[in-house]
């Protein structure tokens, strides 16, 4: 039992890292790489602003963190004209040594003792510590579900959405390009580097590592959730990626307790997922290619 | 309303491949003319729209819209008072959004802060009934994706974007080609009530001599980047295609055969 509510928990606040990769996959219509550092760079500012003892004040600054390495991406892209990828690449390369000069040099970061905000709500509430890391989870899941549901149906929103769909519509349409995608990406990043705060003070420590693959998993999220939920306008896009989340981290959960496969075989797994989930159009090509290759023969 | 001033663009400059798009183009448009631009391929049309739209900016000379100086402005802000309707259908509108997001996308962004809400119920009955006007059916599908619309449908959908915030400024880049005669037609005719309604200054490009001709109230054929032709009034009334051609060729001085072909 404990291990499902844990695999909820996680999965709920992964979700919210789901989301940001659901804005930049999915509505921005770029897989961007600068998850992977982003995400660490939340986790790291969090940590050691919790180890400071301003757990609450961590996570906003990492949520400033994640806007900061999206604009520099966005910097990349739109005004040095860097391939968007590879603009993901070397923010999240360049973040690497960002990360480590957050955590003071040292790749990993202890919180245990600390006051995080899961200890400081249960303090407050009396409630044990395991229901206030469900609660908490459903609540900073909900928030984010919530807000960004209503910010894609305003103006900005939309604009968002429409330069992932037609560019040169937008701009001819007298829209700024440039800002918008810099806004974009900043909420992208700014809810997965959100993640990586709430991640840390969740388990009570932070790794230099733990934003590797994390683009992969994200996008098995978006990807798994949009299997229960279909695509379906931003609203419930936005939901299924946190679903999307939840399952991933059930799947996880059945297989590694059940021996299926073992830990380390996780990434291999999740790419696997991915790779297999966007082959889809392709794998429909070849069966109608086949089928009418077949009819020809028959006739 | 549009000055245009010793225009010049020279594309790939110092390469064997360089050449001389605009040169020293000069043109006065007058508010509420509807010019139609001829001329065939190369020839600095689409250049000319280019130039105007700030998709580059020009090696020499000065773009004046409406008293003010925007050679140098940035493409998005004069678009705000420059509507442009390209040939290809999938150009001027998002095909994953709704008809009423699109249209939202263009009206609202003269009116609306960045938080206001993209949609209200009263936006909605504004774009239903300007779209009941075309008689095109597209009222009842505000909430299709403008990707499963057809060409004819998309164009219309694209014009009503351009002007439903009356521009100071319509170009239309042979926004007909690619449709099938019937349809182009009838977006023609939608394009003609439009402009007419709202007397908006409008420049058309079209290989259609005879549309050209009929079409709004002035006619201008460019060659070469520069301008060769340039007729309005009863002089434009009298012409005839064998005209056109005439000229043309008289400018040209050279022989025709594949041009009459061409441009017919």
């Amino acid at each position: 039992m404990t291990l499902w509510i844990g695999s909820l928990q996680l999965g709920l606040l992964y979700g919210i890292m789901a989301i940001g990769i659901y804005i930049s996959f999915r509505i921005l219509n770029i897989p961007d790489l600068t998850a992977e550092g982003s995400f660490t760079f939340g986790l790291a500012v969090s940590a050691i602003f919790t180890v400071n003892g301003h757990p609450f004040l961590g996570l906003i600054m990492a949520i400033i963190a994640g806007i900061i390495a999206g604009n520099v991406t966005a910097f990349l892209q739109t005004k040095l004209f860097i391939h968007p990828v590879l603009a993901g690449i070397l923010t999240m390369s360049g973040l690497y040594s960002i990360n480590l000069w957050v955590m003071g040099g040292s790749s990993n970061l202890s919180l245990i003792g600390q006051d995080t905000v899961f200890k400081y709500v249960q303090n407050l509430s009396g409630l044990d510590a395991n229901s206030v890391k469900t609660i908490l989870a459903i609540i900073s899941a909900l928030i984010c579900v919530i807000i960004l549901i209503l910010f894609f149906k305003t103006q900005l929103g939309m604009c968002i959405r429409a330069v992932g769909d037609n560019e040169a519509m937008v701009s001819a349409s007298s829209i700024n390009v440039d800002r918008t995608k810099f806004i974009g990406f900043g909420i992208s990043n700014a809810l997965i580097a959100l993640s990586g705060g709430l991640i840390a003070q969740y388990q009570g420590y932070a790794d230099i590592n733990s934003g590797m693959g994390i683009l992969v998993v994200g996008l098995a999220s978006v990807i798994i959730g949009e299997v229960f939920l279909g695509k379906r306008g931003v609203a419930v896009g936005v939901c299924s990626a946190v679903l999307g989340s939840v399952v991933y981290r059930f799947i996880i959960a059945w297989a590694t307790r059940s021996n299926f496969f073992p830990a380390y075989m996780l990434k291999l797994i999740s790419a696997i997922i991915v790779a297999l989930a966007l082959a889809i159009p392709a794998i429909k090509y070849y069966k109608e290619i086949r089928k009418i290759k077949g009819g020809d023969k028959n006739a | 309303m549009l000055k245009v001033e010793n225009l010049k663009k020279t594309f790939a400059k110092n390469t064997p491949n360089e050449h001389l798009a605009l040169d020293n183009l000069s043109l006065d448009v007058k508010a509420g003319e509807f010019i139609t631009v001829l001329g065939s391929n190369g020839a600095g049309k689409s250049t000319l729209f280019n130039a105007v739209c700030g998709t580059f900016l020009p090696d020499g000379g000065k773009i004046i819209l409406d008293g003010k100086d925007i050679t140098f402005e940035c493409e998005h802000k004069r678009a705000k008072s420059i509507g442009r309707v390209f040939q290809d259908p999938m150009r001027g509108t998002a095909p994953n959004m709704t008809i009423e997001e699109n249209l939202a996308l263009a009206y609202s962004r003269k009116y609306k802060g960045p938080l206001s809400w993209a949609i209200k119920n009263k936006d909605r009955d504004f774009f239903r009934s300007i779209l009941s006007e075309f008689g095109m059916g597209l009222e009842d599908r505000l909430k299709t994706k403008v990707g499963l619309l057809s060409g004819g449908q998309r164009q219309v959908v694209t014009l009503t974007m351009c002007t439903m915030v009356t521009p100071k400024l319509l170009l239309l880049d042979e926004h007909t080609a690619a449709l099938d005669p019937a349809t182009a037609d009838k977006v023609m005719e939608i394009t003609n009530d439009i402009v007419k309604r709202n007397n908006l200054t409008t420049l058309m490009i079209t290989h259609n001599m005879a549309q050209a001709l009929t079409t709004g109230t002035r006619t201008i054929m460019l060659d070469s980047g520069q301008i060769i032709m340039d007729v309005a009034g009863a002089e434009r009334d009298k012409m005839t295609i064998d005209d056109v051609l005439e000229m043309y060729s008289q400018k040209k001085k050279q022989s025709f055969a594949n041009d009459r072909m061409l441009l017919n």
